[in-house]
């Protein structure tokens, strides 16, 4: 089972792609590579064990806060901040 | 390899980390992730004076894969667009089942080199890189039997002692060739004391690589060009050219490290020189 929150699309806010690509309908953004694997329950990952932002947005559909706070709350799923980007690759 | 290497103005191999596999271009467009695009940026960075290119396979939606058909294409397209470059094919993955680490070391001729991670890399809140010790032996076996020169990751100190224990369980072709890598996280914490630590902790006769992530990256090749050392740069770990302003291509961070180990007095080394360094 894939996460809820995944869509594959083309295009968003202007940024388009050749191929569609994996996106976050909870974070509102494209998914980084390796994180479409956690999206697709690719090898060992389980997006509701794995995907802080699946895991916030469960939360906040029980705890009632609203999604903009989920989302805000950490890098989720489709996130992607400058320290991110920083923590490099695979290798 | 020591600061006299530097003195001596020892020849410096610049490895380029062309894709990865963590982010891709919905952090930055210049970033290859067809084997078209690995295939051009890879001539491009040869051109700019890399002799080594790591390289990551990714499917057409630019998501990770292990495929050995996939990295079977990518080599390809380097051979076609580049004239001598050395392959490095990752064998890092977080998440994926030993079998499928072992599947970029099956492509016909096999690559070169390969990467070896000395051992585990938190990611995010909740994902981990094992790499347990039977695997570390495991793709060590076969790169052995595929003729494959490893690439010994070092994350931190701990995995300084692994580099020493591997050494103990197994016979390393010389020279042992490990890249240091600083950063945030699981990594060693970007210092110039824990480089400094570093390089003192590796094996008597080791070659050594420098890899700084973000911000790190330039300063840490610095660091590794001074003291002897061999210099890996691209947009696989950082994807800024200066603060604020994405790098325009991996040929770009190269041009620059290059400039720099010119300036001083470290050459760099051709594919034939890289590969008389390694014992290719």
């Amino acid at each position: 089972m894939t996460c809820p929150h995944l869509e594959y699309r083309d295009e968003s806010d202007g940024t388009r792609f050749d191929e569609a690509r994996a996106y976050c309908t909870a974070a509102d953004r494209f998914v980084q590579p390796m994180r479409a694997d956690v999206c697709n329950d690719r090898y060992d990952h389980a997006h509701d064990r794995h995907c802080e932002i699946y895991l916030e947005h469960a939360d906040s559909d029980g705890a009632g806060r609203s999604d903009d706070e989920a989302v805000n709350a950490g890098a989720g799923s489709g996130g992607r901040t400058e320290s991110e980007v920083d923590d490099g690759g695979e290798r | 390899m020591s600061y006299g290497d530097f003195l001596r103005g020892e020849p410096a191999i610049v490895t380029a980390a062309l894709t990865g596999g963590v982010h891709g271009k919905e952090t930055t467009p210049n970033l290859p992730e067809t084997p078209e695009e690995i295939g051009k940026a890879a001539a491009a960075v040869e051109a700019a004076g890399a002799s080594v290119v790591h390289v990551h396979a990714r499917r057409p939606n630019g998501e990770r894969t292990f495929e050995t058909e996939r990295f079977q294409e990518i080599d390809d397209a380097i051979r076609r667009y580049a004239d001598d470059v050395i392959i490095q094919h990752s064998t890092g993955g977080t998440g994926a089942p030993d079998a499928d680490r072992h599947r970029p070391l099956r492509t016909d001729p096999p690559p070169e080199m390969a990467s070896l991670d000395m051992g585990p890399l938190n990611r995010y809140d909740h994902l981990t890189s094992e790499n347990t010790r039977g695997l570390v032996d495991s793709l060590h076996e076969e790169m052995v039997d595929r003729g494959i020169k490893p690439e010994l990751e070092v994350f931190n100190d701990g995995h300084l002692n692994e580099v020493h224990g591997l050494l103990e369980r197994r016979d390393l072709a010389d020279p042992v060739y490990a890249t240091l890598i600083f950063g945030p996280g699981t990594l060693a914490r970007p210092r110039p004391r824990n480089f400094l630590n570093a390089i003192d902790n590796l094996p008597e006769g080791a070659l050594f690589n420098t890899l700084g992530f973000g911000q790190n990256q330039l300063p840490f090749a610095t660091m590794g060009l001074l003291f002897g050392g061999h210099v890996r740069v691209g947009l696989e770990d950082n994807v800024y050219y200066r603060r604020g302003e994405l790098a325009e291509s991996n040929a770009q961070l190269v041009e620059r490290v290059v400039r720099v180990a010119e300036e001083l007095g470290r050459p760099v080394a051709t594919p034939d020189q890289a590969r008389e360094i390694l014992g290719l």
